[in-house]
């Protein structure tokens, strides 16, 4: 899922250690809900064919209508039909959060309302279907769903509960931040490299500069 | 930091969405208001506000920012530079400076006295520098800077143009719904256009 370039969503920034939106950003996007809500109902309709709500999403998005008509069931918590300003507010942090490449962060901080998203039924459980119905908004590849049932499926019965869940998202953060050092630590090695390569050339071209002189000064006093 | 920001909005306007009479206030202090006062304490919007919360830069791709820590650094720094070029102009009193201890008590009340005329002179140096600045701040503090503003509305129409298409070909043109995202849009457009001619003069 990408972002479109210049939209107003693709101005607006997650904090990086909370992912929550700040509250400038917000009062920005309530205006922009607003300016949405055309029948002034504080929501963007549905209905079966959740017009407003499928062309904002097409609109600064490039989901297809499929993934969008998931993303309105999963936002439709209460089954009201209509997206209200909470539910955008969480779309728009889970957006932003897959287009600043956060989604581990997002996941570790706010696992309790992800859980509850994705746990359709309200079984408290969640199966390897539902994960994977949303993979294009949490960015969970299949690999690493079978890992996630294979590793932290404690309990055995194939599904995960909320503690299951949450170790899960735990164990995605400390291997994100790992590979997040490990990228810096390359980069250091990387830039150390360059910087002693550069130090080299230097000092050859003076020892070069210098034998040049000492020969002109000989030629010159022969 | 927001608490404060929306303070100095309060004092401008007497309830918060008041239409000309914050906008009358705003104009007396890009005039004469704000000259009497001995400092300013400003708090300029922030998106980006902490280091432990978002970070919002300018850049190439223009990102909203309004950055409170260097509004205040280039306060500091202003202030900074107007106290150097003040002491400049208070030292002529160092050089007659002596060693004799009776003049010591006259010369140490000569000192506060200008230390106390140093800061006024900072302070109106100050506040000619941040007239400008603070009424603008102030008046962004009740609402969205324009250039936002504009990006969310055109885009907003954008937005329910295609939703009027699907409306009037879902449930047809004479449905109450799509006849009130009709009116609704061109409310917008008329909107847009008014702020558009604004603008061109």
């Amino acid at each position: 899922m990408k972002l479109k370039q210049g939209s107003f969503l693709w101005y607006l920034y997650l904090d990086k250690l909370y992912c929550l939106l700040s509250v400038r950003n917000v009062k920005a996007l309530v205006e922009y809900f607003h300016l949405l809500d055309v029948h002034r109902k504080n929501t963007l309709n549905g209905q079966y064919f959740h017009v407003l709500f499928y062309h904002f999403l097409h609109h600064v998005t490039d989901l297809t209508r499929n993934q969008i008509t998931v993303v309105f069931h999963m936002l439709d918590w209460n089954a009201a039909g209509e997206i209200g300003f909470d539910q955008f507010y969480m779309l728009v942090c889970i957006l932003l959060a897959q287009e600043n490449h956060l989604e581990e962060q997002f996941l570790f901080r706010h696992s309790r309302p992800v859980f509850e998203l994705l746990d359709l039924d309200g079984e408290l459980k969640i199966g390897p279907d539902n994960l994977y119905m949303y993979n294009f908004l949490f960015n969970i590849k299949k690999e690493q769903l079978r890992d996630l049932y294979y590793n932290f499926d404690i309990t055995g019965d194939r599904l995960l509960n909320y503690k299951e869940f949450k170790l899960f998202t735990i164990f995605s953060m400390d291997k994100y931040q790992e590979s997040q050092k490990a990228e810096k630590e390359k980069k250091n090695e990387k830039a150390l490299l360059q910087k002693k390569v550069a130090q080299v050339n230097e000092s050859q071209r003076e020892s070069l500069l210098g034998t040049k002189q000492f020969e002109s000064i000989s030629n010159y006093n022969c | 930091m927001e608490g404060k920001a929306f303070k100095a909005s309060a004092k401008s306007s007497s309830h918060p969405g008041s239409g000309r009479s914050s906008l009358q206030d705003i104009r007396s202090m890009w005039s004469t208001a704000t000259l009497s006062q001995p400092k300013l304490n400003v708090q300029l919007p922030t998106v980006r506000e902490d280091s432990e919360l978002e970070d919002f830069s300018v850049s190439g791709k223009t990102r909203w920012s309004y950055d409170q820590k260097a509004g205040h650094d280039a306060e500091g720094g202003w202030e900074a530079s107007d106290g150097g070029e003040d002491k400049d102009r208070f030292k002529p009193e160092e050089p007659e400076l002596g060693g004799d201890s009776s003049q010591g008590s006259r010369l140490e009340e000569d000192a506060s006295k200008t230390d106390n005329e140093k800061s006024t002179s900072e302070s109106s140096l100050n506040i000619s520098r941040h007239t400008p600045h603070r009424a603008y701040w102030v008046e962004q503090q009740n609402r969205l800077p324009l250039p936002l503003t504009e990006l969310m509305e055109n885009e907003a129409l954008e937005i329910l143009t295609e939703a009027l298409r699907s409306y009037q070909s879902e449930i047809g043109r004479d449905h109450s719904l799509t006849k009130q995202l009709q009116r609704y849009i061109e409310g917008l457009k008329r909107r847009r256009n008014r702020r558009l001619q604004v603008l061109a003069i």
